[in-house]
């Protein structure tokens, strides 16, 4: 139990990022492999605030894996609001068609079909309906790649709203939360100590004037 | 109802959640990675509070104001299991202290949902889903850690051997074990270690660590009777320098 008083953390020993120190570093003409940066990947979050609602999109979080993710994701975007469920997707993962403006929607740029072969899976939509906000869960479309879900989802939503920008992810892809995980979520309401303004801060600055005159 | 039983088991799991709440909070600010940090904080942050809910119930039991007993006691008065006082060490000795004693814990709630004490019932019934939590992140971190890198495996190893013994200190016996278990309040801490070692052992199982053999370590005892290691009064004047101020202010 000695040695356990004493490990703080030590700095990581790191190689300069400063070009004036390594500069000099010229290689021999060979290639090597570009080095990745030093930090995990990222993986889009996707929150449902409360049952029967629609499943936003949130934020990223980093993690090494999608059940790190997960975990993250909950404390991350979770935390201080109203929460009945969360799904992460890795980045990579997500694919997304280009942006457009005004009244132009995104499905009228979409080619009608294309050929496919291969197996069928299910592939869960995401709608941008205003500039600036954030995607919405739509549904999911049975296909047999991302491409192909959206050219069976154009019929469906080319005579809507506009729709500026559409992400597809399989539904496989997809780190769903377990129903009987569900009650992680139960507790928030009694934690009002966790926000500033159950301290009433205003109320007894107010007071303490009050004595002071 | 056994009163001073009672009294004891609230004591010793209040103080158990105040102290490791203190501690793992020490690594808000220095997690391995921000999402982490935030997540342990918050962890630590539940900790915390579900002490305080311990603490209200003492004090409907006649026992002083929450704040007054989580600050102003001293170490001999503290019924903490060793486990929880130890310093942090390096992120893997707190990984396997948060995944070993959160464990118990959360079994040890399971149970008292049960309790013929009604408010214990209810508390049990309504920090499960922190619990869930707090379970779940032990378990998803140890797996990772537990069969990632030579590295990870080797320190993963080194502190579950280290923390074991310890670990063992959670369940010394209560003198009411009998009064607790005859009236239904709790079932018992052979019970609890009981559940407490299978599951330790299928999360283990599911890694590249090896499970010590728990028979043959000695518990390290002492913590419900009020003694401890030297490391639990340098955390007590630490996390008591405000209060201490002004004891009777209003925040």
């Amino acid at each position: 139990m000695a040695s356990l008083g004493c490990h703080f953390l030590l700095p990581l020993m790191m190689k300069s990022l400063d070009p004036r120190v390594t500069r000099l570093n010229i290689p021999e003409g060979e290639l090597v492999p570009k080095v990745p940066l030093d930090q995990f990947g990222t993986f889009e979050v996707f929150v449902q605030i409360k049952e029967g609602k629609g499943y936003r999109h949130e934020g990223i979080v980093h993690a090494p894996n999608i059940d790190m993710a997960f975990l993250f994701a909950k404390e991350q975007f979770s935390r201080r609001m109203m929460c009945s469920g969360i799904f992460v997707a890795e980045t990579r993962n997500v694919y997304v068609t280009a942006f457009t403006e005004d009244k132009d929607n995104v499905y009228s740029h979409i080619v009608d079909n294309i050929p496919e072969d291969g197996e069928e899976e299910t592939y869960e939509f995401f709608h941008l309906n205003k500039r600036g906000k954030q995607h919405s869960h739509i549904g999911s479309v049975p296909a047999k790649s991302h491409q192909h879900a959206l050219t069976l989802a154009k019929s469906e939503f080319i005579n809507g709203d506009p729709v500026y920008n559409v992400w597809v992810i399989k539904t496989s892809d997809i780190l769903f939360t377990n129903e009987e995980d569900k009650i992680m979520w139960d507790t928030l309401p009694d934690k009002k100590f966790r926000d500033a303004s159950d301290y009433r801060a205003s109320d007894k600055i107010k007071e303490f004037k009050e004595r002071q005159q | 109802m056994n009163e001073q039983a009672l009294k004891e088991l609230l004591y010793k799991m209040a103080d158990d959640q105040l102290i490791l709440g203190h501690r793992n909070s020490e690594w808000t600010g220095f997690g391995p990675l921000l999402e982490e940090d935030i997540a342990f904080s918050s962890m630590a942050q539940d900790k915390v509070g579900q002490s305080q809910a311990l603490y209200t119930i003492l004090h409907e039991l006649g026992e002083g104001e929450p704040d007054t007993v989580a600050f102003m006691r001293n170490a001999d008065q503290f019924h903490n299991c060793q486990l929880v006082e130890l310093p942090n060490g390096e992120y893997d000795f707190s990984l396997i202290r948060h995944f070993l004693f959160d464990t118990a814990e959360a079994i040890r709630f399971e149970m008292l949902s049960n309790s013929s004490y009604a408010p214990l019932a209810q508390l049990a019934k309504k920090i499960k889903g922190e619990l869930r939590y707090h379970t779940m992140h032990a378990n998803i971190w140890i797996k990772q850690l537990g069969a990632a890198t030579e590295e990870s495996i080797g320190k993963l190893q080194q502190s579950l051997e280290t923390a074991l013994p310890y670990a063992l200190g959670i369940f010394e016996p209560s003198p009411y074990e009998q009064e607790l278990i005859s009236e239904g309040i709790f079932e018992g801490e052979v019970a609890l270690q009981d559940v407490w070692l299978k599951k330790v052992e299928e999360v283990i199982g599911q890694t590249k660590l090896t499970m010590p053999d728990v028979a043959s370590l000695t518990p390290a005892f002492g913590g419900r009777v009020g003694k401890h290691s030297s490391h639990l009064q340098p955390l007590l004047d630490e996390m008591s320098e405000v209060f201490k101020i002004d004891p009777g202010a209003d925040w």
